[in-house]
């Protein structure tokens, strides 16, 4: 059974950059590996290990400038690959960005309809930058397979895949039909960092680049384009509480929880 | 404006017609709010023209009976709670109804003629603001949007589940302890500086000073296992909001930060000055926590006289 993957080129939420009057610099901000998507990764060379098949990664480019995003999201699929993906495919196209999740979704399911016959189609449970935790769900329907989503644990058993969900108060265990998508939490699994063999092997594995007149589409048109990003301006005192000793430290910072009318004594 | 909101709490339709309230004054509409409860007791809350009800069933399922329900009385909104559940089966709901979706909105704000929906992105480090349009599907936290007077007493109706292909096959209780932070006024958080699990012994003895919690960073839950799961602050574990939140060790992962970002005051203690949990404090103390936690709770016992 062949499994796709889905892995998000996502914005490095650490290295976010601003100019001095708060403005996002996004062209700036490198991308990365969105941190749930190495989960999918890990749980698909999993699955991969017990049912044989091969595991396919794919992407769409939704932060330009593409010249320049056009390298970067290659060096993520190489780091899927890396993890033990076999082959990557991705779209990169101007007129999608930037990325809107019914855009990328159905973008997508194209990609993947054109590429061969998936069992199962894995993803990370949210993106680290926009965190609509949408994708996958929007993509099950674009495709017309069932869903689940917050796997904490999978087992593919006689054509059909049984989900535990990790939910808020309870784990809620789901079976499927397969075909079927499922997006996986942090908790899955402990990937592991690829090791300088896989990486240099990663590059000797197929990666294709497609615009969207490439796999048949035009444009679609965006469902719902965010307007405005603004940076959080962070109204915290920031004060670091100095002193001879950590005596006065300690004395000083509970007058000020006292002051702040956060601790009684 | 005509508005379904869903959830299996009651907590759920009390949040979610607090959001519809406050979108409503913005802009200047009045309000159709109907509610819908899956796999509860059916109770009375005032606010809704009709409440709707249904047994427990797979999201599928519930997004099924959800979309009918939508057919039925032509919605323009639907609020579910920011929660796992409600987060797929209104990504469903919108799925099926080709409809935008805000995914836990954080604020509502106005400029100019437009009313913007705002969520946090970016592990909060930024805010996306989306221009309001209807239809939309929309996640709402917990006590977010304060529910103002209402009067409406909601008629009742049971509706029939609509199965999907989805089949729930049990239910597992999670290893839980006593502890619910999100309800925590104070809370000591740990994290990575703590090189044993005995260590935690001091943060849970400042806890117990301040009458507070003991809270963690993600390491601390998910590789070490310190610490339950129930006790994890972190976009995907606990999001907490109360009064003071003392950072013990923990340098400040963004998913951390932001889950913690709604308490009043935010203490730091961490030996490395550049962690970047100090941008997001109040108050820090860049010192060794084995140091400076015995001097703290020491000088704590002597204000309080123990």
């Amino acid at each position: 059974m062949d499994i796709a993957v889905l892995v998000k080129a996502s914005l490095d939420v650490n290295m976010i950059k601003a100019d001095s009057e708060g403005r996002i610099l996004f062209d700036s901000i490198p991308l990365a590996i969105s941190e749930y998507d190495r989960n999918a990764v890990a749980e698909a060379v999993r699955i991969k290990g017990e049912l044989g098949g091969k595991v396919v990664a794919f992407s769409v480019l939704t932060w330009g400038p593409v010249d320049k995003r056009a390298r970067e999201i290659e060096n993520v699929m190489r780091e899927a690959l890396a993890l033990g993906a076999d082959e990557a495919h991705v779209v990169v196209d101007d007129t999608i960005l930037p990325g809107d999740v019914s855009v990328t979704a159905e973008v997508l399911s194209n990609l993947i309809k054109k590429t061969g016959d998936f069992g199962l189609i894995l993803a990370g449970e949210g993106s680290m930058d926009m965190m609509s935790a949408q994708l996958p769900v929007r993509i099950a329907y674009k495709l017309g397979y069932p869903v689940a989503t917050f796997a904490r644990k999978i087992e593919v058993i006689n054509g059909a895949v049984k989900v535990t969900r990790d939910l808020e108060d309870v784990l809620q265990v789901v079976e499927l039909p397969l075909p079927a998508v499922v997006s996986v939490t942090g908790e899955i699994n402990q990937p592991r960092l690829p090791t300088l063999l896989q990486i240099r092997k990663s590059f000797a594995k197929p990666y294709k680049a497609y615009t969207i007149s490439e796999i048949g589409m035009d444009a679609p048109e965006k469902l719902f384009p965010f307007d405005d990003i603004k940076l959080v301006t962070v109204s915290r005192k920031n004060m670091i509480i100095e002193g001879e000793n950590l005596e006065e430290i300690a004395e000083k910072l509970i007058d000020k929880l006292i002051e702040e009318g956060v601790v009684r004594v | 404006m005509k508005a379904l909101v869903i959830g299996n709490k009651t907590s759920h339709l009390i949040d979610g017609l607090g959001f519809i309230q406050v979108l409503a004054s913005e802009l200047g509409e009045s309000i159709e709010a109907y509610g819908l409860l899956y796999g509860n007791q059916v109770e009375e809350v005032k606010g809704f023209t009709k409440i709707f009800s249904m047994p427990d069933a797979s999201p599928e399922a519930v997004a099924n009976t959800v979309s009918k329900v939508i057919e039925k009385v032509t919605l323009e909104i639907v609020v579910g709670p920011a929660e796992k559940n409600g987060t797929e089966i209104l990504s469903r709901v919108a799925s099926v109804n080709n409809m935008p979706m805000i995914t836990e909105v954080s604020g509502i704000s106005k400029a100019g003629d437009t009313t913007y929906l705002e969520r946090a992105i970016m592990g909060g480090r930024a805010t996306a603001l989306y221009g309001f349009k209807t239809p939309i599907a929309v996640t709402v936290p917990a006590k977010k949007f304060k529910v103002s007077d209402a009067e409406a007493t909601p008629e009742f109706e049971e509706l029939q589940v609509i199965d999907g292909v989805t089949k729930v096959v049990e239910v597992l209780p999670k290893e839980k302890g006593a502890v619910d932070l999100e309800a925590a006024e104070i809370i000591v958080g740990v994290g990575r500086g703590f090189k044993a699990k005995d260590d935690l012994a001091m943060a849970f003895e400042l806890a117990e000073l301040l009458s507070g919690e003991v809270g963690c960073s993600r390491p601390v839950a998910a590789d070490f296992k310190w610490l339950g799961e129930d006790r994890w602050i972190g976009i995907s574990g606990k999001k907490i909001r109360g009064k003071l939140y003392i950072a013990v060790g923990i340098s400040g992962a963004p998913q951390h930060i932001m889950a913690a970002s709604d308490t009043k005051v935010i203490v730091a203690v961490n030996k490395d000055k550049n962690a970047p949990i100090f941008t997001f404090s109040d108050y820090g103390v860049v010192a060794d926590l084995y140091q400076f936690l015995p001097v703290f709770i020491k000088k704590l016992k002597e204000k309080k006289g123990l």
